[in-house]
């Protein structure tokens, strides 16, 4: 190190149901740690229009009032739905945000979430002005996808404070930046011991969903966030998924895809976004 | 030949072999103080609870205080930063909570985080590793490790420790 060596900055907050990790450098001290607050703040926006847990929250509007008329959300809100409507058709439905009432109904989700009548993704109809309706009563739950899509927004918001390289890293979705290769271990699902051998990371994402460490027993038999859609039967192997991909929503939703779709469907959306899996099991 | 779009691993789940010890520091106590009351002076405020204390903010909280010695400091002008730790299944971590002049959480930072898997914490030579390292317990891979792993157990853990001191606030600090 000498003189002229920027130092790194690494700060850690509670936030998004998980730790948030974010690790900065290219500035000064001072630079550093606003150019890091602010990005905690893209992610306290993101989490505070999107989580369901929080009654207030813009998802949750859309949730209590998109069947009795159209919901208008801001850009965020109405660019991760986009996201996911995309990915629920290219996917034929193997990734379903509306899968919100049947966690519900396991107790995952707030009981609010709860609806009598089975809806899918193709009841969300999204109009011109960031209008959002639902054509059947649905729930959705952007649990799978906007935890990638804050990471995003947190490297984007360091990026735009000219830090030369970045990683956020949300309880294991996590994105870097910056000229330097992260050589990335992934843990056992059961043992949640590191793997040996490292994945390389470079301007690049990598998302990991596993049923290990949500999993539970609910009458009788073993439920986890993880569903599958087509079936509405939980995942509950011990299994990891990792997707390494160019932005972070994108592979926190394919870990979903690969968990819940057959090898072939999988493989094909994961070259369509240029992105790779990994799959570990015990 | 494409790269393959998907690798399966089959790796069996290890028994305590590698003993992996995951420690990052983030934050000394003034850079924390720092990171949530910039530019103010924060006075050394700490409390030694009573037993009755105790017991009437574990009611309050439904959390178990643990320990009696509580680390506070006064903000200038208002407020509060309250050093705490928390202990989950497999990990410390130390974190520091900035209340408000009207005790509201204004912000919450980790300041250091150790984990160990499958019982290590009562071994003693894993102990030792950590004796006279308070800021300095920097036991890590060469590479980062993907997950903060357990980190949705444990982030809850804060949720429950930021609870009971809000019962403390309410119950010791406030006026």
């Amino acid at each position: 190190m000498n003189s002229c060596s920027r130092s790194e900055t690494r700060r850690c907050r509670p936030l998004l149901g998980t730790f948030v990790e974010i690790k900065a450098t290219g500035l000064d001290d001072d630079a550093l740690n606003s150019a890091i607050n602010h990005a905690f703040g893209q992610i306290e926006r993101i989490q505070s229009l999107m989580s369901v847990h929080d009654g207030a929250s813009e998802i949750s509007r859309v949730n209590a009032e998109a069947f009795l008329g159209p919901v208008k959300v801001s850009d965020e809100t109405f660019a991760v739905l986009e996201h996911g409507l995309e990915l629920a058709l290219a996917s034929a439905g193997a990734f379903d945000f509306t899968i919100a009432p049947l966690l519900a109904s396991w107790g995952l989700l707030p009981a609010y979430l709860r609806r009598r009548a089975h809806g899918n993704w193709r009841d969300v109809v999204l109009q011109s002005g960031n209008q959002v309706r639902f054509a059947r009563p649905v729930a959705i739950d952007l649990g799978g996808i906007a935890k990638g899509f804050a990471v995003d927004a947190a490297i984007a918001s360091l990026r735009g404070n000219q830090a030369t390289s970045a990683s956020v890293n949300a309880g294991g979705d996590l994105r870097v930046f910056g000229p330097d290769e992260s050589r990335i271990h992934l843990r056992h699902p059961v043992s949640a011991q590191p793997v040996s051998n490292p994945i390389s990371l470079r301007n690049a994402a990598l998302a990991t969903s596993s049923p290990c460490f949500t999993r539970r027993q609910w009458r009788g038999r073993a439920v986890s966030h993880l569903v599958n859609p087509f079936h509405r039967r939980a995942i509950a192997e011990s299994v990891s998924v990792s997707v390494r991909a160019s932005e972070c929503w994108l592979a926190d939703a394919l870990t979903k895809v690969v968990l819940t779709t057959d090898p072939a469907t999988a493989a094909r959306l994961l070259e369509l976004h240029d992105a790779e899996a990994w799959i570990l099991s015990a | 030949m494409l790269r393959p779009t998907i690798q399966w691993l089959v790796v069996p789940a290890l028994v305590c072999s590698a003993m992996p010890v995951h420690a990052v520091v983030y934050l000394t106590v003034e850079q924390a103080q720092v990171a949530i009351f910039p530019n103010k002076k924060l006075t050394s405020a700490d409390v030694a609870l009573t037993p009755e204390q105790r017991k009437a903010i574990a009611k309050a909280s439904d959390v178990r205080v643990r320990n009696l010695e509580l680390k506070i400091w006064r903000v200038e002008g208002g407020g509060w930063f309250i050093l705490d730790e928390v202990i989950g299944k497999h990990e410390f971590i130390t974190y520091a909570v900035g209340l408000t002049e009207d005790g509201a959480v204004k912000q919450i930072e980790v300041m250091d985080y150790r984990e160990t898997y499958g019982g290590q914490v009562r071994d003693e030579k894993w102990r030792a590793q950590f004796t006279g390292k308070k800021h300095g317990a920097k036991l890590k891979l060469d590479d980062d490790i993907q997950n903060i792993s357990g980190a949705t157990l444990s982030s809850r853990h804060i949720a429950d420790g930021v609870r009971r001191l809000l019962a403390t606030y309410e119950l010791v600090l406030k006026k």
